[in-house]
């Protein structure tokens, strides 16, 4: 029983670590705020819709995947690296057919990679 | 920089506005409610909504007070390496607030289902036959005032994330420059950028501070 209850609060414990020590955050913003926004997905997620064009999401540290719904299945946008404690910003263009990521940062070789 | 330390009052009583909706949805009666059954994940939405404010309340205290020891100890760096250790902690305490208040964390969601609760108390009151018509007006009265607080509260509360969203990208936007600076041995630079923040981190503690102060938790 107390060897149960001792498991229990390890897991609980490093559910914590994993949830408060490697958190980073994405922030999404669709233009122009406007227009319909997408559906977007980020890795496996669905994206909430999007209040006044910007949404604020808590993530993993490591890189995401920002999708968008298309009529032939899920698109992949770009890749968003989250960083720890860092906020990484993609714009949306929901002009452009498919829609288009815009990185205020991007990966030194791949522009479809968006840094914080 | 300056937007989102001096919305941080406006914020603050926000976050008021909410912990009163809930203090009269949870103290309310509700006579509807009473003699049908209600959807067990909604009814415990405000509850556990409620609580979450509480929980707020004492872990953005915490987080007050770390953060008004950093402007303090900012000031005082004399090394550029020291000022970046420091700004790394603050932005993990930027982290939790923003944390809190992400559009995919508990307390949003819970603020959504809470305000579906009373879009849901409404239509349901509208299609009521059992009460009298004042009776029912009442109660309709009541449900659409504690919905408009609430919607109200839920966009005080985006303003919020937003705020925080600009704080913690001004802290890593200043430190990766000073990580910039310091690749190029400009030291000297590199601590006039942190002891700039100083002032903003200041401000900004003092905003939450108010904050804390206007945030009442249901049942208090």
């Amino acid at each position: 029983m107390r060897a149960a209850l001792l498991g229990a609060l390890a897991l609980l414990a490093l559910a914590g670590c994993v949830r408060d020590g490697n958190t980073g955050y994405v922030e999404i913003k669709t233009v122009p705020a406007s227009a319909r926004a997408p559906s977007l997905y980020i890795d496996a997620d669905k994206v909430d819709t999007l209040k006044s064009g910007t949404t604020v999401l808590r993530q993993p540290v490591g890189t995401a995947k920002l999708q968008v719904e298309s009529e032939s299945g899920k698109l992949t946008l770009c890749q968003v690296v989250v960083r720890k404690n860092r906020i990484t910003t993609v714009t949306v263009s929901a002009l452009d057919r498919p829609p288009r990521c815009q990185c205020s940062r991007t990966g030194t070789t791949d522009t479809r990679t968006c840094i914080g | 920089m300056s937007d989102p330390i001096l919305h941080l009052g406006r914020r603050a009583r926000a976050l008021g506005f909410v912990a009163a909706a809930l203090l009269v949805m949870s103290a309310a009666p509700a006579p509807a409610q009473t003699q049908s059954a209600q959807t067990p994940g909604v009814a415990t939405a405000d509850d556990e909504f409620s609580r979450q404010l509480g929980e707020l309340k004492k872990s953005f205290a915490d987080i007050g007070k770390r953060i008004e020891d950093g402007a303090q100890s900012i000031e005082r760096m004399k090394t550029p390496e020291e000022g970046r250790k420091s700004i790394e902690e603050l932005r993990e305490h930027v982290g939790k607030l923003l944390g809190a208040v992400a559009d995919n964390g508990e307390v949003s969601k819970l603020g959504a289902l809470a305000l579906s609760r009373a879009d849901d108390k409404l239509k349901s009151l509208l299609a009521e036959t059992r009460f009298k018509a004042d009776e029912k007006q009442f109660l309709v009265d009541k449900w659409k005032e504690l919905r408009a607080s609430t919607e109200s509260a839920i966009k005080e509360l985006d303003g919020a994330r937003k705020d925080f969203s600009e704080l913690l990208r001004t802290l890593q936007t200043n430190e990766d420059y000073i990580d910039e600076l310091m690749q190029i041995r400009e030291h000297e630079k590199a601590l006039q950028v942190i002891h700039q923040l100083t002032d903003g981190i200041r401000d900004a503690s003092v905003k939450l501070r108010k904050l804390l102060g206007a945030i009442k938790p249901p049942g208090a």
